[in-house]
């Protein structure tokens, strides 16, 4: 392998093909790899600023009928621990979120059955009526397409409601491998094929939307595989320039189906630099702290990574597989500016919204993050009664009185 | 960029000055990493050690190798030396080591070479750690190991302090080339701040100076139980040679390649390097 030739090339800004990513994932040394990485990092953000965001990352729901083998949130339709979130409970993470300096949701959850269209276009309106200036990254390509097909509406007219309600932009969740040999045997290919998850971005993009890109990586995929993902995201880049970002992080087995081990640290190095090869049409490439630690999340910054990416305040899904890592703004902005950087606060579009916001305003220090609920909080939202159920479980549960919430 | 002049230096195993050591601590964090890590296979080839540390209560039914160490240092002498004398009937043979020199000075029991020949009698082989910041009178201290024929398994840090680091990193060259039979140094701080944690660069940079400053310790050393596998893996890359603290409890429920060993020898593997399981000190 000729390493020199291959930087000539990567320093002018030419692309790499599929056999020459995989030549160079494989077998390029790790410091290789990041040099090259943060050579284009440096190119295309010669200002030395690293972004981040304050935002809030609720799941609405964890029922989901997708049953995805490497996931350990989700729970089946009648599950005594299943929950969908009242309007209430959201609006008051939202001000929650607002004390903090935040200005964006990131609101996923699972394919709950018995949410129809409706049920989210009525939440989105109430949040724009309440916090007019607040953004809405929601519902990642599997939810869209859920939604489309529970409600029997083509996807283009799914996000063109879900955008009169108040829809901001479209998280890359979902993603996983896009590799349908990998979907099928990670139980996700019915929840969206690669196809189905590039069109749904396409559409968005087309809708004047701007979304991410995510990859999870560390499950049954060759390394091929890998690269395959990220260059179907790199063509769609190509044809509609509408993703902001990307963000690779590491399958987290504790508590799912499929169970196996975490890729180590030195693998999320050398796939975020790869990524920041590959990817030459992406401008923002995020750390993966919440999976990786804050500390290889801040050694990211070295392979590639130009962004801390979000404060979170919450996270539901990686903790149920067994990751617990916590980073404040504090934390961010100390480790950005220790590896030598000038930390700015960023929009979903990236754009610099300040300073960090602690230093303006008094914000107490966040050690762990929140969770959708207090445990044991089996309350049902009085709202839902308002929403037809499609399943016999969620008919039952609309067709009682609600119970109260729990003090 | 790493000064051309200054990397040759460590690249010949010299003794680098102060100001070089800081001059390299302001580099690029990957020409840094880059330098440590041909260094280190220079100087100890590409294999990584680990000790898989037993409690004594549960050395009794461990069949697997490893050191029985001693964590806690009780508040008498008399009870010091039962601890010992216990630990080691359970030892079976294995390595029995304990307590750090710090906190044994800090009791006050007495002379200290005898302090530590009684607990060498007791069956104690060697003392866990001498902290370099908290030794004031590190040469005595270490002098009195030796008079004692008690080892010592290394040289570590206890507060994290990126100020002092190559100061203490000019001492323990000074008192590696007192005493010889020192093999080992643990750059990365035993206490941790919960709300301001060092970072990973503090982390790998304290890894990697240490490795181009000490050319006559041949052990860098990270703890896998403190640090966790994913930045002691990448500290691997940085120049440390040692894993540290590996437990011996392997949960067989998560299936056998979510066990400590599997998933030790996985990390090292996954960075390059060929895993060795030692039982005695590094
Ligand atoms: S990953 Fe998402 S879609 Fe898959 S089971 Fe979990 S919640 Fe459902």
């Amino acid at each position: 392998m000729d390493l020199k030739a291959f930087e000539q090339r990567i320093e002018s800004g030419g692309r790499l093909s599929a056999d020459e990513a995989l030549q160079l994932y494989r077998h390029a040394p790790t410091y290789w790899l990041g040099r090259m990485a943060d050579g284009v990092r440096r190119r295309k953000h010669p200002d030395g600023l690293v972004t981040y965001i304050i935002d809030r990352n609720v799941n609405y729901t964890n029922v989901c009928v997708a049953r995805c083998n490497f996931c350990a949130f989700y729970r089946e339709v009648g599950h005594g621990e299943g929950y969908v979130l009242g309007f209430d409970e959201i609006y008051r993470k939202i001000a929650e979120t607002r004390a903090l300096g935040g200005e964006q949701l990131l609101l996923q959850g699972g394919h709950n059955p018995d949410l129809p269209l409706a049920w989210y276009e009525d939440l989105f309106r109430g949040v724009k009526q309440r916090f007019p200036d607040f953004k809405l990254h929601a519902l990642s390509p599997p939810e869209v397409l859920h939604i489309s097909r529970t409600s029997k509406l083509p996807v283009p007219e799914v996000i063109s409601r879900l955008i009169a309600a108040g829809l901001d932009s479209v998280p890359g969740g979902g993603a996983e491998i896009l590799v349908d040999r990998v979907r099928k045997l990670l139980n996700c290919y019915a929840k969206a094929s690669a196809d189905e998850w590039l069109d749904v971005m396409r559409h968005a993009h087309q809708a004047g939307l701007r979304t991410t890109a995510t990859m999870m990586y560390g499950t049954v995929e060759t390394d091929e595989e890998r690269l395959q993902h990220m260059l179907r995201l790199r063509d769609l880049q190509d044809e509609t320039g509408g993703f902001t970002a990307f963000i690779t992080w590491s399958y987290q087995p504790e508590h799912t189906e499929r169970g196996g081990v975490e890729a180590t640290g030195i693998d999320y190095l050398r796939t975020l630099a790869i990524a920041r090869l590959v990817l030459d049409n992406f401008d923002n490439l995020q750390a993966s702290w919440v999976t990786q630690g804050g500390k290889v999340g801040q050694l990211s910054l070295a392979f590639g990574a130009n962004d801390m990416g979000s404060v979170m305040i919450e996270e539901n899904v990686v903790r149920a597989a067994g990751a617990v890592y916590c980073m404040d703004e504090v934390e961010i902005v100390r480790n950005a500016e220790d590896a030598g950087f000038v930390a700015k606060r960023r929009n979903m579009h990236y754009e610099i919204l300040g300073d960090p916001f602690f230093r303006e305003h008094q914000v107490p220090r966040t050690l762990e993050l929140s969770t959708a609920r207090e445990a044991g909080d089996t309350s049902v939202p009085a709202e839902l009664v308002n929403y037809p159920a499609r399943t016999a479980a969620g008919k039952r549960q609309r067709s009682q009185p609600p119970a109260s919430p729990v003090a | 960029m790493i000064n051309i002049a200054i990397a040759d230096r460590a690249r010949a195993n010299e003794a680098l000055t102060a100001a070089e050591l800081d001059e390299l601590a302001s580099a690029d964090i990957l020409s840094l990493g880059m330098l440590a890590d041909e260094v280190r296979r220079a100087r100890v080839g590409d294999a990584v050690t680990f000790v898989r540390v037993i409690d004594p209560t549960e050395a009794a039914g461990a069949t697997v190798p490893g050191e029985i160490r001693l964590a806690v240092l009780p508040a008498t002498l008399v009870e010091a030396i039962t601890a010992v004398e216990q630990a080691s009937a359970t030892a079976g043979g294995r390595r029995l080591s304990g307590f750090s020199l710090a906190a044994i000075i800090d009791r006050n029991w007495g002379d200290l070479a005898e302090v530590l020949g009684q607990l060498k009698r007791a069956g104690l082989d060697a003392l866990t750690e001498a902290p370099l910041d908290l030794l004031t009178e590190a040469e005595a201290a270490l002098q009195a190991c030796q008079n004692a024929g008690l080892a010592v398994q290394c040289l570590s840090v206890q507060k994290p302090d990126a100020g002092v680091r190559t100061d203490m990193l000019m001492r323990a060259r000074a008192l590696a080339a007192k005493f010889p039979w020192l093999t080992t140094i643990a750059p990365l701080s035993r206490e941790q701040s919960v709300a301001v944690p060092t970072t990973g660069y503090d982390d790998v940079r304290a890894v990697a100076l240490a490795r181009l400053a000490l050319p006559s310790l041949p052990t860098v050393q990270v703890d896998w139980a403190q640090y966790g596998p994913k930045l002691a893996q990448v500290a691997l890359t940085f120049g440390a040679n040692d894993l540290d603290r590996v437990s011996i409890t392997d949960d067989e429920s998560l299936g056998r390649r979510r066990t400590s060993l599997e998933d030790v020898t996985r990390n090292i593997t996954a960075a390059g390097f060929q895993p060795r399981e030692r039982s005695s000190q590094a």
